[in-house]
């Protein structure tokens, strides 16, 4: 490595670990790349063979910046709107995806990972704070159920939503079912996170605050909830996308058409425009982009998250 | 005055088993969702659905599953794609660990940016994956269905069905779909174990590598001697998340191959579906699930095991 002239042996090194890793993403990103590019792409132009990358080629040339025909088609098919004499803005949108299955997915997971920091902080708070009979027990009981996957549950689970739709139960729906198999499967992990987070706050700040005459649970709530709040904040992150990106449970355990999550959507659409790309590419990238924005805007938090639970999860 | 010692001795009371009443939500919704479906699920291995209820079979629903063909098929297929999937994603996550090892001025840049596959969900990486290859207007099926030199007809990954076996009833070598599956899964999963890997590879402490390297030591050597002992319990934890994500996940076979062509990508997690919900044979299913959960359960207590030692270690 020392060929290269007027560098040291160390930068020339890290130019070339700068150039691997620079390749290493660029491949990664190749199926996100060429994703969006059939998203933007015209019906002409996916059903063209042989297939082509950028739809900017003329007859003349290959590439032609100028005479690049992108279209919006795919993702004005998944919104679908029509106009509407009812609707403020004179438009309805139609899609199902749109209409029913993202708000659906919008309040599993914003419920789910509520509940979850909730309860996580709870018992984290308690397994983090007090020595009790069977607290070790009971940690190594949640942490055998961390990392438990859905799939052979899942069988139980049906039945139990069947049995509980025969019971007629009033206000019951299968959205409560979903909801509390969430928690249940995102709950141990959160545990593990938020005890560590409450780990890391030092004890004699609350000790202080008891003998100052407020009460455990004014403690807790004053003094280590604002000071846990960042950790709470990645727990709720890592819940949301968790739920968000949970596919199995949302198409079988819901059995209502209209209280199907945005997952289930994807596959009914795949079902459907198996041949129109540029559909299923936007639909893609309506459903996974708010994660990915959401990720690059907290992804310090995350991090924070996954070193906390990265060796348990 | 009574009732005021009375109410403080409920108060005292309530402060004593404070650590109780916080942790009792966590163990109902645990108990609810995680136990009594797995107690559940052994129930249901052992019955089986007749008109009018179930009926008690034993251990029948085993010995039917075990002589479907389909079930010694899809073994074959989930040890190729495990062996494949966590093999694949081990080698490539050390290599791209140790890159970003180096303490690169843009380190931070290039974890977040090679992180966005894993915030993406598996059904859609499968969409995403099969869009390259769909037959004739891929972008990937363009190259590969003209590549003579792999066929008469070149590849199509989605529709070229498996090369006849070579070891007797064993599905290797394994269909083109397959292979692409494991590519796919691979690329979901490499953050998550390239960042694993470079915790693990930032604890080996800076001055051993010095000396070593005074001594003469080669980078392989380092390498080989040094990291990969150090790191080890790591990436067997490592290998075991692989494990368990590759056995149980089944979103992706659900969107990029959907099991076919014909039965050349049916793994054991996509074949617990087909058995309980398209055959809607639940106590075949739940005998299928029993064995993925022995599996399961296998791992995680290995895992436990090997993340103790390393808190002991610490």
């Amino acid at each position: 490595m020392s060929s290269i002239p007027f560098l040291s042996r160390k930068q020339s090194e890290s130019i070339l670990a700068n150039l691997l890793i620079l390749l290493v993403c660029l491949f990664a990103m190749i199926p996100i790349a060429t994703t969006v590019l059939i998203s933007f792409k015209g019906e002409r132009d996916i059903i063209r063979k042989p297939p082509i990358i950028f739809p900017c080629d003329t007859p003349t040339q290959s590439f032609d910046l100028s005479a690049c025909r992108w279209a919006t088609e795919g993702y004005e098919r998944v919104i679908a709107a029509r106009p509407s004499a009812t609707s403020p803005l004179g438009f309805a949108i139609t899609g199902r995806l749109i209409r029913t299955y993202i708000p659906n997915t919008l309040i599993y997971a914003s419920v789910s990972s509520l509940l979850v920091v909730l309860l996580a902080g709870m018992s984290g708070y308690a397994f983090s704070r007090y020595r009790f009979r069977g607290h070790g027990a009971l940690m190594t009981g949640i942490l055998a159920i961390t990392g438990v996957p859905l799939l052979t549950n899942l069988l139980a689970l049906y039945q139990m939503g069947t049995t509980l739709r025969k019971a007629n139960l009033p206000f019951y729906d299968d959205r409560f079912l979903i909801i509390f198999v969430y928690i249940g499967f995102y709950l141990p992990l959160s545990v593990w996170i938020a005890k560590g987070f409450f780990d890391a706050i030092p004890k004699e700040l609350e000790d202080a605050a008891l003998i100052d005459g407020c009460s455990p649970l004014g403690a807790l709530l004053r003094i280590i909830m604002p000071l846990a709040l960042p950790g709470m904040m990645a727990v709720f992150l890592l819940t949301f996308v968790n739920v968000w990106n949970e596919f199995i449970a949302g198409y079988l355990l819901v059995i209502n058409n209209a209280h199907k999550p945005a997952m289930f959507g994807i596959y009914e659409f795949l079902g459907q425009n198996i041949i129109n790309l540029q559909v299923l590419a936007a639909a893609c990238i309506i459903i996974a982009a708010p994660m990915v924005i959401l990720f690059l805007f907290t992804r310090r938090s995350f991090f924070r998250a996954m070193v906390e639970g990265a060796i348990k999860g | 005055m009574q009732r005021m010692i009375a109410r403080r001795r409920e108060r005292g009371w309530f402060r004593d088993t404070l650590p109780f009443w916080l942790i009792l939500p966590t163990i109902i919704v645990l108990l609810a969702v995680q136990v009594y479906p797995a107690i559940y699920t052994v129930w249901l291995s052992l019955h089986e659905r007749v008109p009018t209820g179930w009926n008690w079979v034993g251990i029948n629903n085993f010995t039917r599953l075990f002589n479907m063909g389909l079930f010694n098929e899809s073994m074959g297929h989930t040890l190729i794609f495990l062996v494949g999937y966590a093999g694949l994603t081990m080698i490539l996550g050390f290599f791209i660990a140790q890159l970003l090892n180096r303490r690169l001025r843009l380190s931070g840049f290039y974890i977040t940016l090679l992180f966005i596959p894993w915030i993406i969900a598996d059904i859609i990486v499968g969409i995403v994956f099969r869009l390259l290859v769909v037959p004739d207007y891929g972008l990937f099926s363009g190259i590969l269905q003209n590549a003579t030199l792999l066929g008469p007809n070149g590849i199509s990954v989605l529709t070229t069905s498996r090369p006849p076996a070579l070891f007797g009833a064993f599905p290797f070598p394994p269909a083109p779909a397959m292979i692409y599956l494991i590519l796919a899964s691979a690329w979901r999963a490499l953050p998550f174990i390239t960042l694993l890997m470079l915790a693990a590879m930032q604890t080996v402490p800076n001055e051993i590598i010095e000396s070593a390297r005074i001594d003469g030591a080669s980078g392989a050597q380092i390498t080989r001697r040094i990291m990969i002992p150090i790191m080890l319990p790591t990436m067997v934890v490592a290998l075991f998340s692989l494990t368990l994500s590759g056995m149980n996940g089944v979103g992706m076979v659900f969107s990029l191959t959907g099991g076919g062509p014909g039965t050349a990508t049916e793994v054991l997690s996509y074949l617990l579906y087909s058995i309980g919900w398209r055959q809607l044979n639940f106590g075949r299913a739940a005998a299928l699930a029993m064995l993925i959960a022995v599996v399961n359960w296998l791992l995680i207590s290995g895992t436990l095991r090997l993340t103790r030692v390393q808190e002991r270690s610490i």
